[in-house]
């Protein structure tokens, strides 16, 4: 018996040990990411900004998802409208992937990482930072930089968004190749998961390339043509467009910047597939400026975790069920009301140019492999602890292993889950000079004044979250 | 006996300890020296780029005709920052016109202080507290005959092995008067970093 305890308390004190050094934080092994989370996201539904930040898990500096914490803090911030804050959250946490990225191939911590997760949970893998949230990093932290009217600033973040949206192409051309040379050798594919894992193919819905972010693009093309670089905007306006060919604000700036820049292979090209409402108009007004809306609406869903009971045989030819838990997403979109602008009795309204939640089920979907690779390898790892506890123990070893399995089994929730859902726009050509817009959004009324210089871009950003609607004014 | 040896021995352990932690010390280093924490714009490229263009500006035939007789007077317009990285050009533009002055063959209006100026001057003008017949009176400066302005790109570029940054910087020389491109000159900068194979 006594020889039991010790036992048992060796193997606690490596458990605990081991989340030591892969340091996260004991938390983590315990509760998973979204119920850690429930309380802020509570409070960013009722539009208390400060209160959800201060209910943020606090995790130490080598905690492995401190930079996760960064992102969540900082969004936090840009929308209590502490742009400075924010800046240097997103500057810290802009740090530390490049840090990841400068790292070297081989890591020695992240072994023991894998051997941690591998008898407690996913969670003690360090978090890397998707590469949608990178893209949406720099997006704010571009708007973070235009609050302090530093175009060049906010620039420099459009251009490193370029560089994570290169990526994310690379990435992606790279895994089909991948998955096209291993398609006949594949031992498990996301097919061959149960029936009891939730299908996301209708939160991923028909994203054409969900791994860009047409969103980043479309900022970055603005903020390109406000610094007086028409090519640069026309390619990245093309870009957001490739992602959203249905946008017909998009299709009015990829039109009216092809026939500025005299691009006569294009125009042949776009006048056979865009409706005929936007290659007719060509009178342009000189006396006028655009005022861009950019609306994002709600908060992107947290990751759910999902119990499977998986049968598996044991070597005794008996089967055992074993309790297994996957992240996922549920499999449904919320559907947002556009917001509809009324000026001189005329209604216009918003239309999509990102839905992250979309881009986050995607890249679950993408990561799902690897995820059940190291379960697998966690349930044999499990049952070895097990067996070996109840051979040692008798019942009171089988008891405990199997509490420590079921308590330990959290799925991997992590995400960065302040973000909005969906980001909608909207363009409309004013005469220079001050306009009171009236909007309507989810039922809630506003008088927005806008002061329209010629040839020049105003830009609204507005946050909608349930019944809170703020928004602010720049002038680029 | 025993518990002597053991206090000896304890204490012994704990002086070998308290050496073993490390203080922090602070340095005075060399402020030319090549630094090379990480791939990012650093002060030696910062210095390299500033020497190179002044020195090309100052061998240069065209600028030699152009000091002959005279010491011309130039503004530096803002270098404009293309590439990926927050970098303060203004501090390269700063180190430029500074060895450009200490050469003694060029004379600067500097652009980014005529709000103070203009500020001191009403001070004098209106404040009431300055001799009227000895307060500098408005509309006697000198314009600057020649605007100096560049560009800083960067291509960054990264795959699992290593990544490579390249800077090039271009400098003008704009003649006012005539909208002349008197000189232009660039430097180009490449670095590169491996990854280490092996780390904690």
């Amino acid at each position: 018996m006594k020889t039991l305890f010790t036992k048992m308390n060796a193997l606690l004190l490596t458990i605990l040990i081991l989340s030591g050094c892969s340091a996260n934080s004991f938390n983590d092994l315990f509760s998973s990411y979204s119920q850690q989370m429930r309380g802020v996201k509570q409070a960013q539904n009722q539009g208390n900004f400060q209160q959800a930040i201060s209910l943020i898990p606090k995790r130490s500096s080598h905690d492995g998802s401190y930079n996760l914490g960064l992102l969540e803090k900082a969004r936090l911030e840009y929308l209590a409208k502490n742009n400075n804050q924010s800046r240097k959250g997103f500057a810290h946490a802009y740090e530390l992937i490049e840090q990841s990225q400068q790292q070297a191939k081989i890591e020695l911590s992240r072994g023991l990482e894998n051997v941690a997760a591998i008898v407690s949970n996913d969670n003690a893998v360090r978090y890397d930072i998707p590469l949608y949230e990178q893209s949406m990093l720099h997006s704010y932290q571009a708007l973070n930089y235009i609050t302090q009217q530093d175009l060049s600033g906010a620039l420099v973040e459009v251009r490193r968004a370029n560089q994570v949206q290169e990526k994310a192409l690379k990435a992606n051309s790279d895994s089909i190749n991948k998955s096209l040379a291993n398609a006949n050798n594949e031992k498990f594919s996301i097919d061959n998961l149960p029936q009891q894992y939730p299908s996301m193919n209708r939160t991923i819905g028909d994203v054409k390339n969900g791994f860009q972010n047409a969103y980043t693009f479309y900022l970055s093309a603005l903020l390109y043509e406000s610094a007086g670089q028409p090519n640069d905007a026309y390619i990245d306006f093309k870009k957001a467009l490739e992602i959203y060919p249905d946008n017909h604000y998009l299709q009015q700036d990829v039109w009216r910047l092809a026939k500025a820049l005299q691009m006569t292979d294009d125009l042949a090209l776009l006048k056979s597939t865009f409706p005929r409402t936007i290659t007719k108009k060509n009178k342009h007004n000189n006396n006028q400026g655009k005022v861009i809306f950019i609306v994002e609406n709600g908060i992107v869903e947290a990751k759910q975790e999902t119990s499977l009971s998986l049968p598996i045989y044991t070597s005794h030819n008996d089967v055992r069920l074993y309790n297994v838990a996957l992240p996922s997403y549920s499999n449904q979109l919320t559907v947002y009301s556009p917001l509809t602008l009324t000026y001189q009795g005329k209604h216009y309204q918003t239309e999509e140019i990102v839905r992250l939640q979309s881009l986050a089920a995607k890249q679950l979907q993408d990561k799902l492999p690897v995820i059940i690779t190291r379960q697998i390898t966690r349930l044999i790892a499990k049952e070895e602890i097990r067996q070996t506890l109840a051979r040692k123990g008798g019942d009171i070893g089988n008891i405990f292993a199997n509490i420590y399995n079921i308590v330990t089994e959290k799925a991997d929730t992590r995400s960065w889950s302040t973000l909005p859902d969906s980001i909608q726009i909207l363009t409309l050509n004013l005469s220079a000079g001050h306009h009171m817009l009236n909007i309507d959004i989810n039922g809630v009324n506003k008088q927005i004044e806008v002061s329209i210089n010629k040839n020049r871009q105003t830009l609204v950003t507005l946050n909608s979250i349930g019944a809170y609607v703020d928004y602010s004014v720049f002038n680029l | 006996m025993n518990k002597l040896l053991m206090t000896a021995s304890f204490s012994l352990a704990l002086i070998a300890l308290g050496g073993c932690t490390n203080k922090s010390v602070v340095r005075y280093g060399d402020a030319t020296a090549v630094e090379t924490t990480n791939i990012n714009f650093g002060s030696t490229d910062l210095q390299k780029v500033a020497s190179q263009m002044t020195d090309s500006l100052l061998i240069s035939p065209v600028v030699g005709t152009l000091t002959a007789n005279t010491r011309p007077i130039l503004f530096v317009e803002s270098i404009k920052n293309k590439t990926s990285e927050h970098i303060d050009t203004e501090s390269i533009t700063d180190s430029i016109s500074t060895k450009l002055l200490r050469s003694g063959k060029f004379r600067f209006v500097d652009m980014a202080r005529v709000a103070a100026v203009r500020e001191q001057l009403n001070f004098q003008q209106s404040g009431g507290l300055v001799d009227s017949s000895k307060a500098i009176a408005f509309g006697q400066q000198v314009g600057a005959q020649y605007m100096l302005y560049g560009n800083l790109s960067s291509i960054v570029k990264s795959n699992k092995d290593k990544s490579d940054v390249y800077y090039k910087f271009t400098l003008r020389l704009l003649d006012l008067k005539s909208g002349l491109v008197e000189w232009a000159d660039e430097t180009e900068i490449r670095k590169t970093k491996e990854k280490k194979l092996v780390s904690w």
